[in-house]
């Protein structure tokens, strides 16, 4: 049900068929059941009239037989009676079926018996009801009855009664009962052929709907389809364009916009393409001279002993500052293969838990500097993954640097967990926190918590947003945490094996040590 | 004396890597076009090429596939390309090592070059064999059924760097210090690319390894011919 309804939500034509079909149903049925009821009220009503005019006649000859019969003997009333029954029932071919019925009115105690009825019909077939009323009139009444013969057959009647004097046996009920088999029959005839017409004009607008609506749905869906292509990256997808209505102006728009987005796209992709060309070239060409910087800078650094103090002073930040300025470059132009999308993963295996130990070892000394100090938990002994471990070495030395940056002399829990598709770390650290603007702005590049102490510290500004892409980039995700003044929880979540996908969040971004 | 062939185009980094090199006791000849460096090379064979891959006249790789075609110098590639594509066509065109510009220090350009150039496995004598191989470490032969096999000196130390421990399971960084003098890479291409030469080299099909075996995950390790 719920499919269909999702169908009928996303079809147009779907949707106009059902409505039109519905709509016409109704109007069909009302005017069906008009109709129906006109020439069943029709026929019934000629039915009567043509019924009541024989019962009157065939009563009113039973009178004057019985009258003639005065005075004559039982044996003659009797046949009287019989010859009344058989002339009554007697039919032509095309006539309805129609019974007589001899009722002895109530009161009537005379002896001779003439309660008869035509074709073992049951007397009882005249409803109370109707004998009453008979008894009240001198003119034929009439009502629907059900005739119930002694066999047990059912058939429905319209019976006409009027009170009779036999001769020699007092006051009878004299019904003339007819068959409504027939008409019935025709009734019935009448409202299934209704029925086949409403059902087959209902069918035959539907086709008609739907082939309409075929010829305007059609080219909308074509277009759908070609605009679907064309967000998908194929720009070179056009609208055919055949008639001159209006889905051919629908056509004509939507190509010269395509068109005019191609355009557009191309110069931006080209652009792009200029810019990115431009920022690696700008790094490649700055390592040359950078490299010849460093070696000569070494060269006089070797010697500073022999220099005036502010020489060798000058000296020393000259050596700080390359070496800034290098990894400055190294940033830039890593960042610079990110947005030309060709960064790629060289995945080996190797165990996660060593890697992060190793970096925690390679930056103890930093740590020590600061008064802090990198704690390593891991649930497992070993975490074998499959990724490309200069990347993901990368991210731990950014996360791992930027605990220590902000560490204020506590310690940094690091913890390691595993499962069987994923791998995850949580640093969390107990320094100044982030608010929730920070938090938003973590990972831009070149952005700084704390602009007034941050250019002490020498990072290049880009290691964070550098440390997400080599996260996303093995379809892991990176994510931060922060409170002012109650540290800050960054999570990474790699699947185990590179270019798969994480399932699940292994720890938690809010640490369990935190408290709203 | 020792003497490096420094091959770059930009003259004040040739003439600064003179300086520093001749500062550690090397001798330098300094090239800047790579359609001149075979003809300096032949004239005057040096002890080790420091190539630049970037170079006008010759590209450095094709430069590296020359030497390579005539001589086992050790070649270290430099290279202002970081990106592993320009690295691994660099190791496969036959180079020993890289260094990215710009170096760390130039100290440790001076320590890249004496490990490449220094006497390795003077410790061992004798022959050591890995799997139908026969390694005489002294003489710097390698011998199969009586006939020689040329390695370069790289891939010699580090097919003798399995044959000294059969059977020991090297780790790509363990091979990285033994062989590279390596302290904290995990720069494992060099390892692969250089067993894949060292492979094409020795192995009956460089395809199935029966001398130089893969241990996935871990490492590499001398095999042992006719069994697994």
């Amino acid at each position: 049900m719920n499919r269909f309804i999702g169908r009928f939500r996303s079809s147009l034509t779907l949707k106009v068929i059902v409505s039109t079909v519905l709509l016409s149903f109704l109007v069909i049925y009302l005017t069906g059941s008009a109709l129906n009821s006109q020439l069943s009220v029709g026929i019934k009503k000629v039915n009567i009239d043509s019924s009541r005019i024989e019962a009157r006649s065939t009563i009113f000859s039973a009178e004057y037989k019985f009258l003639l019969a005065q005075g004559e003997k039982d044996a003659a009333v009797h046949k009287v009676v019989e010859d009344v029954i058989s002339s009554a029932t007697s039919l032509t071919s095309n006539e309805s079926a129609r019974e007589v019925i001899f009722i002895r009115s109530p009161g009537n105690t005379r002896v001779q018996d003439y309660e008869m009825t035509s074709n073992l019909v049951d007397p009882n077939s005249i409803p109370e009801k109707l004998r009453s009323k008979v008894r009240k009139n001198t003119s034929p009444t009439w009502s629907y009855v059900t005739i119930k013969y002694l066999g047990g057959q059912l058939v429905p009647g319209l019976a006409f009664g009027q009170t009779v004097k036999i001769p020699n046996a007092g006051q009878y009920e004299m019904y003339l009962v007819f068959s409504l088999a027939n008409q019935n029959a025709t009734l019935a005839l009448i409202q299934r052929f209704l029925i086949l017409t409403g059902s087959v004009l209902v069918i035959l607008i539907a086709l008609i709907v739907w082939l309409v609506v075929r010829q305007v749905v059609k080219p909308v869906r074509e277009a759908a389809l070609v605009a679907t292509q064309f967000t998908a990256g194929d720009f070179s997808q056009r609208m055919r364009v055949t008639t001159r209505d209006e889905i051919a102006t629908l056509g004509d728009a939507f190509n010269a916009m395509a068109q005019s987005l191609e355009k557009q796209i191309a110069r931006l992709e080209n652009l792009s393409r200029v810019q990115q060309r431009f920022v690696s070239d700008v790094s490649h060409e700055l390592r040359t001279p950078l490299t010849t910087l460093r070696m000569a800078s070494e060269v006089i650094f070797a010697s500073r002993d022999s220099f005036d103090p502010a020489v060798a002073r000058s000296t020393e930040l000259l050596v700080a500052q390359l070496d800034r300025f290098e990894r400055l470059l190294e940033d830039l132009l890593e960042v610079s293969r990110f947005d030309a999308e060709v960064a790629v993963i060289e995945a080996v295996e190797f165990d996660l838990v060593v890697l992060a130990q190793k970096c925690a070892a390679d930056l103890s000394l930093v740590a020590k500097e600061r008064s802090t100090e990198l704690r390593i938990y891991s649930i497992l002994e070993s975490i074998m993954v499959k990724a490309d471990i200069r990347r993901i070495e990368r991210i731990l030395r950014n996360l791992f640097s930027n605990a220590i940056d902000h560490a204020e002399e506590k310690p940094i829990s690091v913890t390691i967990i595993a499962s069987e598709n994923d791998a995850a770390i949580g640093i969390r650290d107990y320094g100044p926190g982030l608010d929730e603007s920070s938090l938003h702005r973590v990972f831009d590049r070149f952005w700084r918590a704390d602009p007034s102490r941050a250019r002490i510290r020498g990072g290049t500004g880009l290691g964070l947003s550098i440390a997400l892409e080599d996260a996303r980039l093995h379809n892991g995700e990176l994510e931060a945490w922060g409170r002012p003044g109650k540290g800050a929880h960054f999570v990474l979540t790699l699947p185990r094996y590179a270019a798969e996908n994480i399932e699940s969040r292994l720890i938690k971004l809010q640490p369990d040590d935190y408290h709203e | 004396m020792t003497l490096v062939m420094v091959v770059d185009d930009d003259q004040d980094l040739a003439e600064m890597l003179g300086i520093v090199l001749t500062g550690a006791g090397i001798d330098v000849d300094l090239v800047s076009r790579g359609d001149e460096v075979l003809e300096v090379f032949r004239n005057n064979p040096p002890d080790l090429v420091l190539l630049d891959v970037m170079l006008p006249g010759l590209d450095g790789i094709e430069v590296c596939k020359l030497i390579r075609a005539e001589s086992m110098v050790p070649i270290i590639m430099l290279t202002a390309k970081g990106d592993s594509h320009d690295v691994v066509r660099g190791l496969e065109a036959g180079a020993d090592d890289y260094m990215v510009k710009p170096f760390k220090h130039p100290s440790e350009l001076i320590a890249r070059i004496r490990t490449r150039l220094r006497r390795t496995n003077a410790d061992v004598s004798g022959l050591l064999t890995i799997g139908d191989l026969a390694i005489d470490v002294q003489a710097h032969q390698i011998m199969r059924a009586g006939k020689k096999i040329a390695l370069t000196k790289l891939e010699f130390d580090l097919l003798v760097a399995l044959a000294k421990e059969p059977g020991r399971v090297f780790t790509r960084d363990a091979l990285l210090s033994e062989v590279w003098g390596y302290r904290h890479s995990t720069d494992t291409r060099l390892v692969n690319v250089h067993v894949q030469r060292l492979r094409s080299k020795i192995e009956h099909d460089p395809e199935n390894p029966e001398i130089v075996v893969t241990i996935r995950g871990v490492g590499y390790k001398a095999g042992v011919m006719g069994g697994s």
